[in-house]
């Protein structure tokens, strides 16, 4: 504990020195207030401007954290935030998903045309956002607790979005039980932590050194109820559940959202939390567990996927497999893997925005609910089906596309951990993690199958706006580039991470 | 020009499917004209190219690759695990020039063969080109990364042209192939990710420690110091540079000591050298391209389902990457395990022979007849590789120049019935040979050629690999000479399935099923068949005739290529033995 602490006015010192560091979130809290304040008045002048007013927001702070200079980024605010490298490109990542959530909302008919709670639902992302910085910058458990249960409101209510339709009261209803669920395991954890370390700053010497102290069979109690809370959060198995129905019941820019921002907070702060158990032998017991964990998720992820019927649902066990991959990757303990890590999460983010918008499109405009519903339209739109096999490809991990990169980069570190260590578990996830790689073809395929061999002689006249064709272009383009010129994603994300070690 | 020769053969299609993507769907000409002139430009080169080759140069059992171009491709450092290079890295060496040829000659026919597509043209040309160019890149490619890339991109192309204008089970047949093919490549992803992060780059990691300037050339004694300096664990582990580079991968000094696939590393996984299991899950890969028995099921109905000319381009070309792979890749750079190998290799290939002869001779559809042959060749093929001999690794590569010649004209063949009648099933037909003389003459010029009528190329690869067969026991020491005599048989039922399918099909008096009458016309061929098949059938007896047009240009790489593999093979077993049992 700091001792400067215990003086009010030394603390007030303390705050203001380190405000400079927070300015990212300070941005984005003022723009949330500003839009919760704006959305009193009814005029529709006003009404309109909030979502760009969201966007002006995100984009400050994309900008901010792309240029970087707010902060010296050394010192942890408080003991609680930390300003690094890591989790500014993490916050990078997280503007960049709440500006694609934004300019998809702009495209959803039905979100545009919403009556009530549409200035809500762009302060909401904002929130959202806000939240997802702060998992990525906390080093404090108490903090990480708050800044998930940040995101997880925002979450269940953006769930919400459209309450007079049953399913999405159910998803809501889950999410929110499953929530409150795990976030009560992961706290009881927490006081765990601190009971055997005396801190709640994990990535203090105190903490390391309390845990080698400790029995190591508590440890690992402690550390599974903890990652119970994290696995929620990435929709790791088992604790996965909720993920089917929400990515069913919620707006599709929502869905997008869930399936990237929590998804990368999440495995930025396990990946924090983990560096704890990377070098003691005596906690080779948590890598095991992540193992499991990564094995089942994978598993699951993929087995499940092949059975589904709607987009959705197969969408969202895809997800689940990728939190699967993401947890592979981190158990390369030893390996320097952040910087693989950060990569994936880069090409996550622009695959899965480009996939769900792919799917609002179709939904919205040509009716799509079930995977049948496909039939044909790969023909008639040339386009959408091109765009659509493309993303799906690099979702399998096929190359040209970024998702090949992604994963050779990721089994790379895991080969090289096995290597080091002769773990044989790092062998058999090697290999399983990448024989599974054809099971997730095969569910894949199934949506350019119906493109492109079925036909459906109902759909008529259909059309794709412009707008809509030159998002999925932009998010296309970088799955292309960061395949044939990974280098300079990674060269960036190699300084970003030097700066602060 | 020398310079980009390779480049251009591999672009020229791309470029064309770029030309095509910006054309309107309603013209179908001149989407046609611009892949025919693509496909006919990459013959021209490939032509040129053959011509170029000098098959003198790599002497001195040294493997010589000759229009080589190399460029940094992508370059990054990660971590402590050094850094990793891939390169845009061609070349071609006696292996490869057969191929080239053969795809810039097969290419051609097949666009001439797709000629009467109406269903969705500018798809099915644009898909065409990329498959072309991806396998053009495969057999050029000297970089592990390269080739997977073109390896994969490979599969899409057939997948769509497959599941989009085959027969009437083309959407299982396409999702098999698919399957079948991506598995394949996983196994094959992962033996590249364990050579990759064990593999070195001796030029560029004398670079990255500052005894070479960037950009000048690396003699040999600073290589042999690199070497020598990792041997000896003396490169820290950041100035390490990965490569991807296969001629890298092949020279075991490039290993990091202490990494998996180290020949001295005493790994072992499962009670065997991890090193062998890697060499079994690279053959597994490839053995699913080739295809050998027991993975070759997705062949027939992939054959039966795809349109003529897609067949023509998967019998001729696309199988020919899995004996390619095997050759260029697997043998060279786990020398040891092939070795060891050898007789599941060449009992598999024997196993192929037989077993495919076996079906073709019990199928009622001539295009599956084929599809089995096909499966039965390419048993040749890895017999041939399993002897390590020179007569049977020459014989392998000229199997697989000579089988894309003559499966493509049975395809044609096929092809050619079916547009007519509608319908291949042998027993519907019959005295063929009165309503289509000439169409007769055709089939048997390609049936005989197969069979290995001598005269014909066919001929000159079964004689060489079963030479080399017989001849195994002495030089090599790998094959037991029993394997050579059952292959044996595999000639005389491909004769059975052959001389049977003719004397059903096309002898006695003209008869056709009464169904199919009425769809039926049944004329000579025209003008565009006589087109593909003359070309092909002439080339089918040039190259029986005089094979050493191709055998001087492989000849020479051939000869080293067995020699270092021997050599490598037997030291480094031993080696791995010698660790294991200490």
């Amino acid at each position: 504990m700091n001792e400067q602490a215990v003086y009010l006015s030394d603390k007030l010192d303390a705050i203001l020195a380190g405000a400079g560091s927070l300015l990212p979130e300070l941005v984005l809290a003022g723009f949330f207030l500003l839009l919760v304040t704006l959305d009193l008045f009814k005029m529709p002048s006003i009404k309109r401007l909030l979502p760009w007013l969201a966007l002006t927001g995100l984009f400050w702070v994309l900008v901010l954290q792309v240029l970087g200079g707010y902060t010296s980024g050394d010192e942890p605010f408080l003991d609680l935030l930390l300003s690094d490298g890591m989790a500014r490109f993490g916050g990078i990542l997280f503007s960049a998903a709440g500006i694609f959530t934004v300019l998809m909302s702009l495209q959803h008919p039905r979100l545009e045309k919403l009556q009530e709670g549409r200035g809500e639902f762009y302060a909401l992302i904002l929130i959202l956002v806000l939240g997802l910085n702060l998992m990525a910058k906390s080093v404090n458990l108490l903090m990480v607790f708050l800044a998930i249960e940040l995101v997880s409101i925002a979450s269940y209510i953006l769930t919400l979005t459209f309450k007079q339709e049953k399913r999405a009261v159910e998803a809501g209803l889950k999410y929110v039980l499953y929530g409150t669920l795990s976030a009560g395991v992961m706290l009881y954890g927490m006081s765990f932590f601190y009971g055997l370390t005396g801190t709640l700053n994990y990535a203090s010497e105190d903490f390391a050194l309390g845990l080698l102290q400790a029995d190591t069979l508590l440890v690992t109690v402690a550390a599974v109820l903890v990652l119970a809370g994290f696995f929620f959060k990435i929709s790791a198995a088992p604790f996965h559940f909720w993920a089917p129905d929400v990515y069913q019941g919620a707006p599709m820019p929502v869905v997008a959202l869930f399936s990237t921002g929590p998804k990368m907070a999440g495995i930025l702060v396990i990946l924090r939390f983990v560096e704890n158990f990377t070098d003691a032998e005596a906690f080779a017991d948590v890598q095991l567990l992540l193992g499991i964990a990564a094995l089942v998720t994978l598993a699951i992820g993929n087995f499940t996927a092949l059975w589904q019927r709607t987009p959705r649902r197969l969408l969202a066990y895809s997800s689940v497999s990728h939190a699967g991959f993401l947890l592979t990757a981190l158990l390369a303990f030893g390996t320097g893997y952040t910087s693989s890590v950060l990569f994936y999460l880069t090409v996550l983010l622009f695959m899965n925005f480009g996939i769900f918008l792919l799917l609002q499109v179709a939904e919205e405009k040509y009716g799509v609910q079930t995977l049948e519903d496909f039939s044909g339209l790969g023909r008639l739109l040339p386009y959408f089906g091109v765009m659509s096999v493309l993303y799906l490809l690099s979702l399998t991990g096929l190359p040209p596309l970024a998702g090949f990169m992604g994963k050779l980069l990721i089994f790379s570190n895991v080969w090289e951990a096995y290597t080091l260590s002769g773990n044989s578990m790092l062998l058999a996830l090697l290999i399983i993690g990448i024989l599974l790689t054809g099971v997730a073809l095969f569910y894949y395929i199934k949506i350019p199958y119906y493109l492109f061999f079925k036909r459906n002689q109902s759909h008529e006249n259909l059309v794709i706006s412009p707008s809509d064709k030159l998002m999925l272009a932009l998010f296309a383009l970088p799955l292309l580039v960061f395949f044939f010129k990974p280098d300079l994603l990674l060269h960036w994300i190699e300084q970003l991470l030097a700066q602060t070690l | 020009m020398n310079d980009f020769i390779l480049t251009s053969l591999i672009f020229t299609p791309l470029l064309a499917a770029l030309v095509i993507l910006l054309l309107p769907v309603r013209l179908h000409k001149p989407i046609k004209a611009v892949t025919l002139l693509a496909a006919l430009v990459q013959m021209g080169l490939a032509i040129l190219l053959y011509f170029r080759f000098d098959g003198g140069a790599a002497a001195n059992g040294q493997m010589g690759y000759q229009f080589v171009q190399k460029l940094n491709w992508i370059g990054f450092s990660l971590g402590n695990l050094g850094r990793f290079q891939i390169d845009y890295f061609v070349g071609v060496d006696g292996v490869s020039i057969s191929l080239v040829l053969l795809t810039g000659l097969v290419g051609v026919i097949g666009v001439i063969s797709s000629w009467n597509i109406t269903k969705n043209v500018k798809g099915y040309f644009l898909l065409y080109l990329l498959l072309l160019t991806s396998v053009m890149g495969c057999f050029l490619a000297l970089d592990f990364f390269l080739f997977y890339l073109f390896f994969e991109f490979m599969l899409l192309p057939m997948y769509f042209l497959i599941g989009i204008w085959g027969g009437p089970k083309r959407e299982y047949a396409a999702i098999k192939f698919f399957i079948y093919t991506l598995v394949g490549s996983l196994f094959i992803l992962i033996v590249m990710i364990g050579l990759y992060t064990s593999v070195i780059d001796p030029a560029a990691t004398a670079v990255q420690m500052g005894l070479l300037e960037q950009g000048q050339a690396a003699s040999a004694e600073v290589l042999t110091q690199v070497q020598q300096m990792l041997q000896r664990n003396q490169i820290s582990n950041y100035n390490l540079v990965h490569t991807f580079s296969i001629p890298a991968m092949m020279e075991p000094a490039n290993f990091i000591p202490n990494s998996l696939l180290h020949v001295l590393s005493g790994s072992i996984l499962w009670d065997m050298p991890l090193r062998f299991i890697a060499f079994l899950l690279l053959f597994a890969g490839f053995a699913i391209k080739v295809p050998s028995v027991p993975v070759h099921t997705w062949l027939p109905d992939a054959h039966v389902e795809a349109p003529t000319p897609i067949s023509v381009l998967l019998a001729a070309i696309l199988l020919k990457v899995g004996g390619y792979g095997l050759i260029r890749i697997v043998y060279p750079i786990f020398p040891d395990a092939g070795t060891y190998f050898s007789i599941l290799v060449g009992g598999l290939g024997v196993l192929s022979i037989i077993y495919g002869a076996m079906n073709a001779l019990a199928m009622k559809d001539l295009k599956k007849l084929i599809a089995y042959s096909s499966v039965s060749h390419m048993g040749f093929v890895l017999l041939g590789l399993a002897t390590l001999t020179n007569e049977g690794v020459n014989g392998a590569i000229y199997m697989m120049f000579s089988h894309g010649i003559i499966s493509a004209m049975l395809f044609l063949v096929v092809g050619v019935i079916y547009d007519r009648a509608h319908d291949r099933m042998i027993h519907n037909f019959r005295g063929l040979a009165n309503a289509m003389p000439a169409y007769t003459a055709f089939v048997v010029v390609a049936f005989f050629a197969s069979l290995g009528m001598p005269g014909f190329s066919g001929f000159i690869s079964e004689l060489l690999v079963l030479v080399g067969g017989f001849g195994a026991p002495e030089a090599t020491g790998l094959l037991p000479r029993w394997l050579t005599i059952v292959a044996v048989f595999g000639l005389l039922l491909s004769a059975a399935y052959y001389l049977w399918a003719l004397q059903r099909m096309f002898f006695g008096k003209f008869w056709i099923f009464p169904e199919l009458r009425q769809n039926a016309l049944i004329t000579d061929l025209n003008a565009r068949e006589y087109l593909m098949l003359v070309p092909l059938a002439v080339l089918a007896l040039v190259f029986g005739i005089f094979p050493h047009l191709l055998l001087d240009k492989i000849g020479l790489t051939v000869n080293g290529y067995t020699e270092m593999v021997l050599l490598r093979g037997q030291e480094q077993l031993g080696l791995i033995i010698s660790t294991l049992q200490k």
